[in-house]
């Protein structure tokens, strides 16, 4: 267990306040654009929401070179406009640090917790600075359910335009519903309620500084609340519109820090996924609506050129993890991809079930190869989207939703397959007959 | 005449079995210490490579990536490595007890430089090990980021980068060696500079249209992320 100790200013702000209902998280970098409309929304809702609980919003900021901290702290809000029923009794205090430490989401998140939990808040919430669609409505949806429902985790359910949160889709929540066996549509979507006790579990774990600390840090929160028997709910937050993302983020540093995140926590909770068969799903708040979304241009011939350039170049490296089968399914469909059009380009789902299988216990098996493994899989994700694309070009957002749903069927109905190989067989996977597609709640017999 | 051939005749003979007689019985003797070495080489190995399991030793060279870099086959187990490493050694003394059996001045040459050499060659042949799994882990790791930032020659670059931390290990193995160390250095020193100043004229000459092919996805890349930057990946 590590001590996490707040900074001079952050322990001074803490002192001064000695203690807090709720705290509102907003970590931060360049985001002046947005971050006031989110703050305000933070301070609206705690106003509308929990008129007599005192309510702290904490920035986190990773160093903006903008003017990012003086919005949180000059943006106003008006009372009166917010058509509320009781007069508000305390105030809404906002603070904002920069934190401490590798520069990344989870460190600013680290920051809030421990803020948070010297203020002994009975709840806390995070949402991302860079959020359009964020209303009031939001805080008391991620608030509620730990303050008034017993809940320790809420995780965000958002309408999503379908290709976008194509990581979560494609590879997240499939393989930590197979695992663990809870149905968390979001499980990395970055707008999270946690309890207390939580925030002191997340605090006492001693792994804060590794890939946690940038992009794991999502899927880390989730599977730790999953893992150890905390009461997890969703709520249903509408749309998630957020602003423009930075052009030279780095994909494969993304997919490794996420990817390798969920598998180095599959090694930690192995007891806990092992037993775990089929899924079911979790208490979903809030009531549901459509919305509409913002049109996303993916680029469906640049994803399979990088598949087929990884294909080209990495294959020395996916043989470090793939069977002869799967990278000879790889082979014949690179061949087949250089002579179709893209937009017939198909990965089936059994095969990307399998490939994140061996990936997952190569990642175990093989510790000095784990980052040259994860980051290899960048081109085979790229891939699987433009297969995805093509498969839902047409299709609507309850048909890609029910398209989704399949492939998790796929990954779960393989589990007991992954389970094999974790432990060491190295006997390649069946092949299941071409039109057979589980039945839900199914596990192939092994 | 034929008296003065007969005379050569017998002393050639008589030196001949002079010969015999002086280094037959250490011949024999040699060969013994070389059977029986082998013969008690030869039972050891097999007794090693089934009493002894060094699972640990099977899980290091497998986690660590060596067992497979040396064995493609990944068959290369910790017992085989033991009862090999034990009979060569056995064999080595063997023919080193062997050697000296003849107690000439170049026997106890030889003795005295194989002993003399043997910490150097352990030392060496560590430092080969190292130095070609670094190169196949910086290796990999240059095909990996070359190969996702789109870089057109990344497997050219990946091979590149095994060779010279390759040849660094090898350079540094001649070294404490003391085997054609200058050869070898001056060999690394001219591939070094012949790759900076390769890099360098056409980085200098065609910097534009050179930078521009060297990442053409990645300007791709970064104007098609701002069309449609709305995409997150998470």
């Amino acid at each position: 267990m590590t001590q996490f100790n707040l900074p001079d200013d952050a322990r001074a702000a803490v002192e001064s306040l000695r203690n807090a209902d709720i705290v509102i998280g907003i970590p931060s970098y360049n985001n002046a654009r947005t971050i006031g409309h989110v703050v305000r929304a933070a301070h609206a809702g705690l106003a509308k929401y929990f008129p007599e609980a005192t309510g702290v919003i904490v920035n986190s900021d990773g160093g903006s070179t903008d003017s990012t901290r003086q919005e949180v702290l000059s943006s106003q809000v008006e009372d009166s406009h917010l058509m509320m029923i009781s007069t508000r009794v305390s105030a809404v205090h906002r603070l904002s640090f920069p934190y401490h430490g590798i520069p990344g989401k989870g460190s600013a998140f680290r920051l809030i917790f421990g803020i948070a939990s010297s203020l002994k808040a009975r709840a806390c919430a995070v949402v991302d600075s860079d959020l359009r669609s964020i209303t009031p409505e939001w805080i008391d949806l991620l608030i509620r359910p730990v303050l008034y429902g017993g809940y320790d985790f809420v995780a965000p359910y958002y309408h999503r335009h379908k290709y976008d949160g194509t990581i979560t889709n494609s590879i997240i929540y499939p393989l930590t519903r197979a695992l663990y066996g809870k149905r968390i549509r979001q499980p990395i979507g970055g707008d999270f309620g946690v309890s207390l006790p939580l925030l002191g579990a997340y605090l006492s774990r001693d792994d804060w500084e590794t890939d946690v600390a940038r992009y794991g840090i999502d899927i880390w929160m989730t599977t730790i609340a999953v893992a150890e028997g905390f009461r997890v709910c969703q709520s249903f937050l509408g749309a998630k519109l957020h602003d423009a993302k930075d052009p030279g983020a780095d994909l494969s540093a993304m997919l490794q820090q996420v990817v390798g995140s969920v598998f180095s926590l599959m090694q930690q909770y192995q007891q806990v996924w092992e037993s775990a068969s089929g899924s079911e799903p979790v208490e979903l708040f809030g009531f549901r609506y459509d919305v509409g979304l913002d049109p996303i241009d993916v680029k469906l011939s640049r994803m399979v050129q990088a598949f087929l350039k990884g294909f080209g170049d990495l294959s020395e490296i996916w043989s470090l993890a793939l069977s002869p089968p799967h990278l000879d399914a790889l082979r014949t469909l690179a061949a087949s991809a250089r002579l179709v059009d893209p937009r017939h380009f198909h990965i089936d789902d059994e095969l990307w079930a399998g490939i994140i299988y061996e990936f997952a216990a190569a990642f175990r098996a093989q510790p000095p190869v784990r980052s040259h493994l994860v980051k290899s899989l960048t081109p085979l994700y790229l891939g699987r989207v433009a297969s995805f694309v093509n498969e839902t070009r047409d299709m609507s957002a309850a048909e890609v939703e029910r398209r989704i749903e399949s492939l998790c069927v796929v990954f779960e109905y393989l589990k007991p397959l992954l389970v094999r190989r974790w432990n060491g067989d190295t006997a390649p996977f069946p092949k299941l007959p071409d039109s057979r597609q589980p039945a839900p709640g199914t596990a192939l017999e092994v | 005449m034929i008296r003065t051939l007969q005379q050569v005749l017998e002393q050639t003979l008589a030196r001949l079995s002079d010969q015999v007689t002086t280094y037959l019985p250490s011949f024999l003797v040699a060969l013994i210490i070389l059977l029986g070495a082998w013969v008690v080489a030869f039972c050891l190995r097999i007794l090693l490579s089934r009493a002894f399991k060094g699972r640990g030793v099977d899980r290091f060279l497998h986690e660590s990536g060596i067992g497979p870099m040396l064995d493609h086959s990944g068959r290369l187990r910790a017992s085989l490595i033991v009862a090999n490493t034990v009979f060569w050694g056995i064999m080595l003394i063997g023919l080193l007890n062997a050697v000296s059996v003849f107690d000439s001045r170049l026997a106890t040459l030889f003795v005295e430089n194989t002993v003399a050499l043997l910490p150097k060659l352990l030392t060496a042949g560590a430092i080969l090990l190292v130095g070609f799994w670094l190169a196949q882990y910086m290796g990999r790791g240059a095909l990996v980021w070359a190969s996702n930032e789109g870089f057109p020659w990344a497997r050219h670059l990946a091979a590149l980068v095994r060779v010279v931390i390759a040849f660094v290990s090898v350079v540094v193995a001649s070294d404490v060696l003391q085997f054609a160390r200058t050869v070898f250095l001056a060999a690394f020193v001219i591939f070094a500079a012949a790759v900076m100043l390769t890099i360098s004229l056409v980085v200098a000459l065609n910097s534009r249209d050179f930078l521009q092919r060297l990442f053409p996805s990645r300007q791709e890349t970064s104007r098609s992320e701002r069309e449609r930057s709305l995409w997150s990946h998470l």
